[in-house]
């Protein structure tokens, strides 16, 4: 099995075939390994060996069937240990087609509906009364708080609040309104008041325990991005809006402390102190240093050649963030390291949320990349995009760990909890086809699933 | 060694493997370099349907390989672009670390939609619709022009790599570097006729823009007309988009101006536009749409100042050819194509040869103006 893996790590590949298989499966999965290690390619970027491993999945699809049958029980978010006790390999819960009950054996909506009811295909624990309009982002409370609660932000200008437990139930808390669509969302540090920001040009301060929300910031256009930032010697929020300012505010003031301009309309940003990344229209990218007070310090050249769409910042293993994760709309995450001993070798881009075609060469469709989230244990990222996936990855091995199913509509937001045990993302429309696509009476979901397993690394051998 | 004849002409099929001697390009590309350059030049061949294999002008020869190759890439990106079904309101860049080509907006999702629902709350969905619409033709057309790759696109974006378009607005302009191409071979005698070009806005020239879809091969007339490029300078703004429309204007309201003997273009063609420049110059409003990209050329001013001024809906001004609503006899060149341009079966093999090239060679500059099927906006 380990050996597969390793073979398998050299490839940019789909590694539904090699893991989580269990012992009867193993030869088959070999073959298929083998076939593609034949097939020779390093890079990992390149997909044309796909053909030769689809060539196999049929027979997969057979075997995982037969598999999959044993276990389906719903997943439990917060107790995998337990949920693995039957003997098998972690993994055949998530076998290769989503979660066993893949083929409508679980008799859920999938035989209940007359069309293939295609909303959950990794089904995946939905989240109750989710929002009725595009979820824009999540965020889930910082590990200060007991508990898991997740926010949510959606373009009906509402933000939801929802206590999380272990078992898997979501509880409707709370909500607040803005008058105007919600673009982001984030938690104070001490898990008692949650920042949002929204196109009505203001960001407002929820305080949980008394559920009031007031406004403290204030931009000349839509407010998009909001991060709370807790240095040794200030705290404020950050906020970037379309007005190609960057502001930093104390709640208790309605003068930002700072305002930084920004090359353009900020599009998306991070912050893990001491560093916050910002990434603008027209492919700007900027870095900012926190300590004693936040100032600029590098504008990169971006790694990427089209629009900037979600950045994330990764640590090192000493918990420092030391390098970033972009993506744009054109299906690509490029993974950038601030100061890399080797930069030409150590960042590095990588294709995604493609359709893959027959091969390269043949047009595929390329997706945006609507949202990237790193654990925060593994240090291994999931990027989620509009065409209805989320994937796993290694940034290290340079591998894929997992891709989902395809969701009947885009994945818009995505969010790890604090112990990166439940991986959330919102399945709604994020107007990557414009708006003839878009249609109100879809419902919009927030899923739960449990990330304890897929998202550790690959072991470098 | 003999020089080669081919080469002189621009059309040396043999590049650095030729046994003749191509003076002015060394073979230190070496060997190496050789059969990509041949492939090179082969493959942009068949993508543009002009016969370029090798640009006998450039300085180095491997900056003309390293140029094919980004413009390969531009024209295989543009065709993924179309063909994936990515967002369409995205800037590109050919190579990562390179800068921004000109003739793309960002616009995110999140913004589009936030349009959408400001105008749904305005019950003017139409509006809307048609803003969104005209953005798609304006991506669509910079994506075929892209593709298509006519001289003047590649100049124009070579000098946007070198150079950088830094601003929101969709900016084509050519930067100094072409100025320097343009001026350089010039006609001495032209030079004269620099303050005489000054008094005439740029209007005029804008009349000629409509008319024509911009021309290539004029401007790669415009070594003979060091002059017509300065006519520009009188031109204060830049046009995103059309950028390439104006120097040709320039160089082609030029040709009016110049006694025709002087001229090796002849004048038939412009003699239209001369009573037209003759009536003085016409008011400014429509003149934002143009910029003075080649302004740069005989003048010196820094043309690219004057494309941060310009934001898209300076395209649509062009579109709607509101420009010709603001002057009359300017129309009337519009209407009479054949007076401008001459219809390609016209020409003859030689002149068409020259014309697709991307500079016109000394001795065998055509005395008729361009088809209208060269140029290029």
């Amino acid at each position: 099995m380990r050996m597969c893996c390793r073979l398998a790590t050299f490839f940019f590949d789909d590694f539904r075939a090699t893991q989580e298989v269990a012992a009867g499966r193993m030869r088959s999965a070999s073959a298929v390994v083998r076939t593609v290690s034949t097939a020779g390619l390093e890079d990992f970027g390149l997909l044309g060996f796909l053909p030769a491993l689809l060539g196999f999945l049929p027979a997969l699809l057979a075997l995982a069937l037969l598999a999959g049958a044993r276990s389906q029980t719903p997943q439990t978010l917060l107790l995998p240990a337990a949920a693995f006790r039957r003997g098998e390999t972690p993994r055949v819960k998530m076998s290769l087609f989503g979660t066993t009950s893949g083929f409508g054996t679980s008799g859920t909506s999938m035989f209940g509906s007359t069309t293939t009811d295609n909303h959950n295909p990794m089904k995946d624990i939905e989240v109750t009364s989710s929002p009725d309009d595009s979820i824009g982002c999540l965020s889930f409370s910082p590990p200060t708080l007991p508990g898991n609660f997740l926010i949510a932000g959606s373009w009906a200008n509402d933000v939801r609040c929802w206590e999380v437990q272990d078992s898997g139930q979501t509880i409707p808390k709370a909500q607040q309104m803005h008058t105007g669509p919600v673009l982001d969302v984030c938690w104070s540090d001490d898990g008692s008041k949650v920042f949002t920001a929204s196109c009505d040009k203001t960001a407002k301060m929820w305080d949980l325990s008394s559920n009031q929300a007031i406004q403290i910031a204030q931009h000349d256009a839509p407010v998009k991005t909001i991060h709370w930032i807790k240095a040794p010697n200030y705290s404020c929020v950050m906020t970037g809006s379309w007005d190609k300012t960057l502001k930093f505010w104390d709640t208790r003031s309605s003068n930002p402390m700072m305002v930084l301009q920004l090359p353009e309309r900020c599009y998306c940003a991070d912050v893990i102190y001491p560093m916050a990344v910002v990434a603008t229209a027209e492919r700007g990218l900027i870095v900012y240093q926190l300590e004693n007070q936040p100032s600029e310090f590098r504008r990169i050249e971006s790694p990427l050649k089209h629009q900037h769409r979600c950045v994330a910042i990764f640590k090192d293993k000493q918990n420092k963030p030391t390098g970033f994760a972009l993506g744009s709309i054109e299906g690509r995450v490029a993974i950038h390291y601030i100061n890399p001993p080797n930069p030409a070798k150590d960042n590095f881009t990588f294709k995604c949320h493609r359709s893959n075609g027959t091969n390269t060469s043949a047009p595929q469709d390329i997706y945006a990349v609507n949202g990237i989230a790193f654990h925060p244990v593994h240090g291994t990222l999931a990027t989620v995009g509009s065409d209805g996936r989320f994937s796993f990855w290694d940034k290290d091995a340079r591998t894929k760990l997992k891709t989902s199913e395809q969701l009947d509509q885009p994945i818009s937001a995505c969010c790890f909890n604090h112990n990166g045990n439940i991986f959330a993302y919102a399945s709604s429309y994020d107007w990557s086809k414009g708006h003839e696509f878009y249609n109100p009476q879809k419902k919009n979901y927030i899923f739960l699933r449990n990330a304890a397993e897929e998202l550790k690394p690959r072991n470098k051998k | 060694m003999a020089i080669c004849q081919f080469f002189l002409q621009g059309r040396c099929r043999f590049g650095d493997r030729c046994w003749n001697e191509h003076p002015g390009a060394r073979g230190a590309g070496g060997g190496r370099q050789q059969p990509q350059q041949q492939l090179s030049g082969a493959s942009t061949n068949r993508n543009e349907g002009f016969g370029l294999p090798e640009n006998p002008f450039a300085s180095q020869p491997e900056e003309q390989k390293d140029e094919k190759k980004l413009l390969e890439g531009i024209v295989k990106d543009m065709e993924v672009w179309e063909s994936s079904g990515q967002w369409i309101f995205s800037v590109y860049s050919p190579v990562k670390k390179k800068p921004n080509i000109s003739g793309f907006t960002d616009i995110s999702p999140e913004e589009l939609r936030l349009e959408y629902q400001n105008f749904l709350t305005s019950n003017n969905l139409q509006s809307y619709v048609n803003s969104v619409q005209r953005l798609i033709n304006q991506w669509r057309n910079r994506v075929n022009e892209l593709k298509s790759l006519n001289i003047s696109t590649k100049v124009a974006l070579l000098s946007d790599v070198k150079d950088g378009v830094n601003q929101a607005a969709p900016a084509f302009g050519f930067g100094s570097s072409q100025a320097a191409t343009f001026v350089s071979p010039g006609f001495p005698v032209n030079n004269s006729s620099n303050d005489n070009a000054q008094n005439f806005s740029f209007k005029t020239n804008s009349g000629f823009a409509t008319a024509s879809s911009g021309s290539p091969a004029v401007l790669g007339s415009s070594p003979a007309f060091g002059a017509a490029a300065s006519v520009s300078s009188a031109i204060s703004t830049s046009a995103p988009a059309f950028g390439f429309g104006k120097p040709e204007i320039t160089s082609a309201a030029s040709f009016s101006f110049k006694s025709p003997a002087d001229s090796s273009f002849g004048s038939p063609g412009f003699s239209g536009l001369t009573t037209s420049l003759a009536t003085g110059p016409i008011s400014a409003p429509v003149a934002p749409a143009f910029g003075g990209g080649s302004s740069v050329v005989g003048s010196g001013s820094p043309g690219s100042h004057s494309h941060t001024a310009f934001s898209k809906p300076s395209n649509d001004t062009f579109g709607n050819s509101s420009i010709s609503t603001s002057f009359s006899a300017p129309s009337s060149i519009i209407a009479t194509d054949n007076v401008l341009f001459t219809p390609r079966d016209k020409l003859t093999v030689q002149e068409l040869e020259q014309f697709q090239s991307k500079k016109f060679t000394l001795g065998k500059i055509p005395l008729k103006p361009p088809p209208l099927e060269l140029l290029n906006i």
